[in-house]
């Protein structure tokens, strides 16, 4: 090869400069390549969540909290039903077929262990809803300028309320009855304040009397707190899926009755029941005009915003339950539960043929047996019927009650008004048989399982009256009575809690 | 690529010829094909040459020279040139010397001048297994890593544990790198119904080997991913040379085994109204009867279970010039589950490229694109499924076998009144909450998809001498698609909505960039490396879905047919980042003495606001004592020919967060119509590092001229700053009642043996044998708050727990002291040590819950909950042996493990009073007064004693075992016969894997994990399916 020497050296040191060029480049881009914005890579908030900080930021964001907590009290196993098939299964009226323990069998058999996943996930459900309205009532506090002082305080009020209706739900079944000694028993670890921090893990009980006085507390306030009205017309969503005054009053009532408290029952429900004769109504002055409707069945499967509904939860196409968190499917599609032909489903009081609330029972031929059903939540998927909460016909069966119980012929006769009300609007042609105080309690009693079947009253109407659980007979399962003094006459109290809460006993 | 470095020095050797004496020529051989590349020297001297591509070499030597033949992987030979013009050479492959190149992170290293603690697992040793991942092939290869297979559903990950359980909440999974990327693993990427492992992805035949990094000083390098062991996959590359094609491919059947034996028909009615009666309830179970007559007896195993068929392929192309090689791949294997309906489908190919631009420019780039598919029923064997009715498992073991199949017109039988037409229920008066297999298999299909292209690019430089700098860019790119689809037909679970169909589809993208400086310099018998680099890597997630219910027409089983309802499912939307920065300093005097200094700064963005970043590393000698010169004079030179001291200390982290973990976060949803906020997570702002620090201390021995080679390790790893999801008392309303803090320690400690060499060579015959065994004790040593104690759920249920003293996940439940022979009722021991006895059904005066003098007692709860035993092994390891005999080979396996206990849930299941069928255990119940046994008498609907709350000290059995995982035997085609085949090789064999398992264990798989991987839940068997047993016939061709 014929190179000129000088040009070979001169290749030779251009060759070395690119060389050492390119290793000075080397170092400073591995220096510098990845120490751009750390920010970039490191702080990282998530797309689709909003950090706590932010939560308060907007009255939209405060809205859609208050929202967030009817959404809880709605999940599966509270207010979305589950709690409510519980209940009622718990009772005498229905048969299990299915012996599923995910579908209650362990309520209706009474076997439930404090590991079962139904009571993990009522208790836990029923925390969360009380979390997230301390959250609420915390967060208008610590950011008072977002939403005006009116908003905030009826906000306040709508979480009270709903703080109050979870401890009445968890304090009935979770504890021993109110009535048994006054409230002397131990009753729930009584949360009053938002938690979201690692503090505050242990917590005692307090006592039933002390749980139902701040439940009585709060419904005051709220009370106090709520917007009469929500919306101008006879049948606004908002007053049947929100609460106000009416709704904290109406609870009022069912939960003094749990009490025995009857005088303050009847002071509760005359406010939104004034009159003395049928038809009672809520006057139109001080709330909404609560009123019940000719017909429970359009009440509870068409029109589920009438007036006679003061609290229900809603379902939508895109917010609903399913499957076996879906009443529907339970009782009938599935369906797991029939009517117990030996108890309400054939008594008397409930006409055979007339009665528009047999319209609720369907009869299917299975193994060969005529079986009854309950459809009130549906018969087929989606199941999208709102949940009842309170309806004014249970209200006047509490005001019912509570005067027939304080006695004397004014409150004697208007507990028959009511309870007539209440039967007549379904069956006008029944003739009540002559009833004396005994027998008018009863009829009432009878009165309300029949027409709050599947609403989630049984139980509680058992413990309130300190009543054993009766035996229940069945063809595939059966299972024997519950006395005041078993253990399993309460639900045991959720693993999560014993396990984890050190002052728990 | 090795090979190619060899060809550039020989070349350059070529270069430096000067002409003299005579020419020898010859070709250099393995075992038959040529070897391009390989080195010839003259002894003695820096002359010498290069093999071309077809093996030939050409080289003027002196005739009393001696030339040293060389080839990597393969032992050298000297031949005295004497007279000869031509010389011939075949050489020897040297596994040893294979060995003796260990991939570590960011480089490779010498294994003499290693001095951490790893492992490497030879391709030959994992990929003629058949299984989906080359992971579930590892199982019982290395000392000190412990795989078992959760289950027999296809494409499972397996449950990998590198000396113990590291972490209590965080993944405990190995980092694997695969060629330098980072790769997504561990993860189940599928639904709750079947599986998707993403490491199915890699074609285990593209695999040259495995390296597994054990210590912080060899993992710290990868800071905060590290705490669990860095697994790194090289991948095969082209070599110098003309093409080679190779051929792998085998088919293969599989069983289910170990099937508990059920009760058939008459049995089965007996006992069930016999726990009807016990109850005071009236009989409900009745015959069925065929056409013919016959009493209906259902085996449903046999409609359930299948042997399955698979076959898998794989062909690669390789080859290349001296500056560029190549090597490309393409898979195909579709495997069946013994699990009718449970298929996997992967194909595949790879490519990759080395080219070298010039002297100091070197470009590699890859790439890989997989799609796979997994189709599966619920097995009921994934985490959560235990107990749900549509669960396989517990469907093969309840299903009553009274009951028909088929109606007489040969349809599948149902209950129509139920709103899904579950299965039917025959005679009986109960009605089971049940499907039938019949239609629920093939109605309720559910499968998961990847779309996966793993690629990267690199620039290598050598700027200057002794300065190499190496830039890598990686993606990982992964596409997930979850299809599950009840069609609107009777006996789908889904026919009561009219059909229920939700996509979920997925990008998981997982990009990293590296870049590394590094200095190599010897000067005299000093040797120092020295190399800086960063990483950053980005991770994210973008997800989204729809459900649709209310089939148009009942023919519609996809998304894409009408629907008269749709809600939007399987978001997510998160990313997270890892940005780094390291160095590594090793230096060694003399091949003697060897230090290796590790450093990494890792900032991680799941982590407190203020706690992002952290800083590991690690520090490492060795001492090779059998260099030194006084100890080659020694006697015991000659036996224990090298022998190596090595010790580490380094720490490492656990960065395997949830994105967003340290936040306060709100999710959005609806009330009706109107939007809604509620709390989805307590956060944690102080949220730090879980870090470990690792001590290892070893000695390598090497004895008869290193035929045997001996690994001792002794570790500890003491991990502090656990991170763990502290469980909140659940009246605090906590979303999950739980909140991730960093509030605990634990250990993990043990030793590692890893022997392995030639037991025997003569002749034609020979056995190469490799055993190793590690102990291992796991401690919790101090959590949140004195006495507090974690327990953790399966499928609802509080099974396991951690508290200090303990190890991680041990079994927790009720204690129990057998069966009352008075009354047949189970015995319970309270907290207070009391013995209390039950029974769901009691006459009027007595109690469920009574003390043995029939007093009430209150009932058993967590509250009474007892530890029940260590749910980890303490000692485990593998054993295999190569036997060689001419063209023959038969390989064993063996893998053990033990010294822990596994919770045999399905006892609960096989003994459950309601209308399930049982085992044949039940038919020990105790029956009259004074029956000794350990089967509670049956009463109807019996939910606790003896059924679905399985938790009970007597179900919990030793889990000591040992399987012969792999028996293989083959047959190496002789020469004449390929050459008038006209291929290079070509090898037949017969495998079994999972061949027997001698083991106390009464359940299915002593190895079974219904938590997969969950590190707090181990040792859980609850109507799961085991492993099966798999037979394939394979073969290897090289053309």
């Amino acid at each position: 090869m014929n190179v000129n020497l000088s040009s070979k050296i001169k290749m030779n040191i251009t060759h070395k400069s690119i060389r050492t060029i390119t290793g000075l480049l080397c170092l400073v881009f591995l220096l510098t390549v990845s120490s751009c914005d750390e920010d970039k890579y490191l702080q990282k908030v998530p797309p689709t969540l909003i950090e706590a900080a932010d939560v308060f930021s907007t009255p939209e964001r405060i809205e859609s909290l208050v929202n967030g907590v009817y959404a809880s009290l709605k999940l599966a196993n509270f207010y979305g039903g589950r709690l409510l098939l519980f209940s009622d299964v718990r009772g005498e009226d229905f048969i299990n077929t299915g012996g599923n323990s995910f579908t209650g069998f362990d309520a209706w058999n009474h076997s439930y262990s404090s590991g079962a996943a139904d009571i993990l996930n009522v208790w836990s459900a029923g925390y969360s809803t009380i979390n997230k309205a301390n959250i609420l009532i915390d967060g208008i506090a610590k950011y008072p300028d977002v939403v005006t002082a009116t908003v905030a305080t009826q906000y306040v009020g709508e979480a009270k309320f709903l703080r109050a209706l979870s401890y009445f739900s968890l304090v009935t079944v979770f504890a021993q009855p109110y009535n048994k000694d006054g409230g002397a028993s131990p009753g729930l670890p009584l949360r009053m304040q938002a938690e979201t921090t690692l503090a505050n893990n242990d917590l005692a009980r307090s006592t039933v009397a002390q749980v139902y006085a701040q439940i009585l507390k709060d419904l005051d306030e709220a009370e106090a707190a709520l917007p009469a009205n929500r919306g101008t017309t006879a049948g606004s969503l908002l007053n049947t899926t929100r609460v106000h005054k009416n709704t904290a009053i109406a609870l009022k009532t069912r939960v003094y009755l749990n009490m025995g408290n009857y005088a303050q029952v009847i002071a509760e429900a005359k406010k939104i029941a004034p009159q003395a004769v049928a038809p009672f109504s809520a006057p139109a002055a001080t709330g909404v005009a609560h009123a019940l409707q000719p017909n429970v069945v359009t009440v509870l499967a068409t029109d589920y915003t009438t007036t006679e509904s003061i609290l229900s939860m809603q379902f939508t196409s895109l917010d609903m339950l399913a499957g076996q968190s879906a009443l529907g499917y339970m009782y009938y599609a599935t369906p797991d539960y029939i009517l117990n032909p030996t108890q309400i489903f054939s008594n008397p009081q409930w006409a055979a043929t007339g009665d528009t609330r047999r319209g609720f029972i369907t009869r299917r031929v299975v193994s060969s047996q005529n079986r009854d059903y309950l459809n009130k939540y549906g018969t087929a998927a989606p199941y999208l019927r709102y949940m009842p909460v309170i309806r004014y016909a249970e209200v006047l069966l509490n005001y019912a009650e509570a005067a027939a119980r304080v006695g004397g012929a004014a409150n004697l006769a208007l507990a028959e008004e009511l309870l007539k009300a209440v039967h007549k609007r379904s069956d006008a042609a029944y003739v009540f048989p002559a009833l004396d105080q005994a027998g008018l309690i009863s009829a009432i009693l009878i009165e309300r399982r029949i027409e709050l079947l599947g609403e989630g009253f049984r139980s509680n109407d058992i413990t309130r009256l300190m009543l054993p659980f009766p035996a229940k007979t069945g063809t595939v399962y059966s299972t024997p009575a519950v006395p005041t003094d078993a253990p399993s006459y309460i639900w045991p109290m959720s693993n999560d809690e014993l396990l984890n809460n050190k002052l728990i006993n | 690529m090795r090979k190619q470095l060899l060809t550039c020095v020989a070349l350059f050797f070529t270069l430096c010829l000067y002409a003299q004496d005579r020419v020898v020529t010859g070709t250099v051989k393995d075992n038959g094909s040529a070897l391009p590349g390989a080195t010839v020297l003259l002894k003695g001297t820096s002359k010498g040459t290069a093999t071309d591509a077809d093996g030939n070499f050409s080289l003027s030597v002196p005739s009393d020279g001696t030339l040293v033949f060389n080839f990597l992987g393969f032992r050298s030979q000297e031949i005295v040139v004497g007279n000869q013009s031509v010389i011939n050479v075949t050489l020897d492959p040297d596994e040893q010397q294979l060995a003796e190149v260990l991939v570590v992170g960011y480089g490779t290293q010498a294994k003499k001048e290693f001095t951490g603690a790893a492992t490497r697992i030879k391709a030959s040793d994992v990929q003629d297994i058949p299984v989906q991942s080359f992971d579930q092939a590892l199982i019982g290869r290395a000392a000190g890593v412990q795989i078992s297979l959760p289950n027999g559903v296809l494409n499972n990950a397996p449950v990998i544990r590198v000396r113990g359980v590291n972490s209590i909440s965080q993944s405990s999974y190995p980092l694997f790198v695969i060629d330098g990327i980072p790769v997504t693993a561990g993860d189940n990427l599928g639904t709750t119904t079947v599986t998707n492992n993403p490491l199915a992805d890699i074609n285990p035949s593209d695999i040259e080997s495995i390296d597994v990094l054990k210590d912080a000083a060899s993992t710290s390098i990868y800071g905060s991913r590290g705490a669990n062991g860095v697994i790194l996959v090289t991948t095969k590359r082209g070599k110098e040379g003309k093409a080679k094609v190779t051929y792998d491919g085998w088919v293969g059947w599989t069983k289910a085994v170990r099937l508990p034996d059920l009760l058939g028909a008459e049995q089965y009615m007996e006992i069930k109204n016999e726990a009807r009666r016990n109850a005071g309830q009236a009989d409900a179970f009745f015959p069925s009867y065929n056409a013919d007559g016959s009493l209906v007896d259902t085996k449903w195993y046999d409609y359930m279970f299948q042997t399955a068929v698979s076959h898998n392929h794989a062909l690669s192309i390789s080859g290349g010039s001296a500056k560029t090689s190549y090597f490309f791949s393409t898979n195909f294997s579709r495997q069946e589950g013994f699990l009718v309906s449970n298929e996997f489908d992967r194909q595949g190919m790879r490519f990759n490229v080395d080219h070298e631009l010039n002297k100091w420019v070197k470009l590699k780039a890859g790439i890989n694109y997989t799609n796979s598919e997994n189709r599966a029923p619920n097995s009921g064997s994934l985490d959560g499924n235990a107990q749900g009715i549509i669960g396989a498992a517990r469907m093969a073991y309840t299903l009553s076998p009274n009951v028909p199949a088929y109606n007489a017109d040969g349809t599948p039988a149902l209950n129509m009144a139920d709103a899904n037409a579950t299965i039917g229920n025959g005679a009986n008066t109960v009605v089971s909450v049940y499907y039938n297999p019949l239609t629920l298999f093939p109605l309720f299909k559910n499968k998961s998809m990847n779309d996966r292209i793993l690629a990267n690019g690199g620039v290598t430089l050598t700027p200057l001498k002794g300065f190499t700098f190496t830039t890598n860019y990686s993606i990982d790119r992964l596409r997930v698609d979850n299809v599950s689809s009840a069609a609107p037909l009777p006996g789908s679970s889904g026919y009561s909505t009219k059909g229920s169909v939700s996509n979920i589809t997925g990008i998981i993208n997982n990009t990293d960039f590296s870049n590394t400086l590094q200095y190599e310099t010897r000067l005299g018998e000093h040797h120092i490396t020295a190399l800086v680099g960063s990483d950053v890597q980005k991770f994210s997630t973008d997800q989204w879905g729809a459900n649709v219910q209310q089939a148009a027409d009942t023919y519609f089983t996809s998304y894409q047919g009408t629907w008269g309802q749709i809600s939007s499912t399987g978001n997510v939307l998160t990313s997270k980042s890892f940005l780094s920065y390291f160095g590594r300093f090793n230096y060694d005097f003399g091949s003697r003495y060897f230090l290796t200094i590790n450093y990494r700064k890792d900032g991680n963005s799941s982590l407190g606001a203020a706690r992002k970043w952290g800083d590991f590393g690690g520090v490492s000698g060795g001492w090779t004592i059998s260099e030194e010169g006084f100890y080659k004079d020694l006697t015991l030179a000659n036996t224990l020919t090298s022998l190596k001291l090595r010790a580490s200390w380094g720490r490492v982290g656990n960065g395997n967060l949830g994105p967003y973990a340290s936040l306060n976060l709100y999710a959005s949803g609806l009330n009706g119509a109107a939007p809604a906020l509620g709390i989805s997570q307590a956060g944690n702002a102080d949220l730090g590092w879980e870090t470990g620090d690792q001590t290892n201390i070893g000695v390598d021995l090497g004895l008869f001229n290193d035929r045997v080679q001996v690994d001792f390790s002794y570790f500890n790893n003491d991990v502090s700053g656990l991170i763990l999801g502290v469980p909140q008392s659940a009246s605090k309303g906590i979303p999950n009642n739980s909140i991730v803090a960093n509030i605990g320690s634990l250990y993990n400690r043990g030793i590692e043996l890893a022997i392995s060499g030639e037991v025997l060579k003569k002749s034609k015959f020979s056995w190469n044998a490799s055993f190793n065994i590690t102990t291992l004790k796991n401690r919790v040593t101090s959590l949140a708050t004195e006495g507090s104690r974690l327990v953790s759920n399966s499928s609802g249920n509080p099974f396991n727990m951690t508290e200090v003293g303990y190890s991680v996940g041990t079994l927790f439940g009720a204690v129990t002291n057998g069966v009352n022979p008075a009354n047949g009722r189970r015995i319970y021991i309270n907290k207070e040590g009391k013995e209390v006895q039950y029974s769901l059904v009691v006459p009027a005066g007595d109690f469920q819950w009574s003390y043995l003098d029939g007093s009430r007692a209150a009932a058993i709860t967590a509250a009474d909950y007892q530890p029940l035993g260590n749910a980890l092994p303490t000692w485990y390891g593998g054993f295999s042996n190569t036997f060689k005999y001419g063209n023959f080979d038969l390989a064993l396996n063996f893998t053990y493990s033990g010294g822990n206990y596994v919770l045999n849930g399905n006892t609960g299941t096989w003994l459950d009073q309601r209308y399930f069928n049982n085992s044949e255990k039940v038919l020990n119940r105790w029956q009259n007064p004074g029956d000794i046994t350990d089967v509670p008498r049956l009463v109807y609907g019996d939910n606790f004693a003896s059924a679905n709350i399985p938790n009970i000290s007597a179900y919990i059995e030793k889990a000591d075992f040992i399987r012969l995982q792999n028996i293989m035997a083959g047959y190496r085609l002789p020469s004449p016969v390929l050459s008038k085949l006209g291929v290079n090789s070509a090898r037949l064999y017969v495998q079994a894997t999972n061949v027997f398992l001698i083991t106390g264990y009464s359940g299915v798989d002593p190895e079974s994990s219904i938590n997969g991987n969950r590190n707090t839940s181990p040792g859980v068997e609850y109507n799961s399916l085991g492993n099966g047993r798999t037979i394939t016939v394979g073969v290897n061709v090289g053309l």
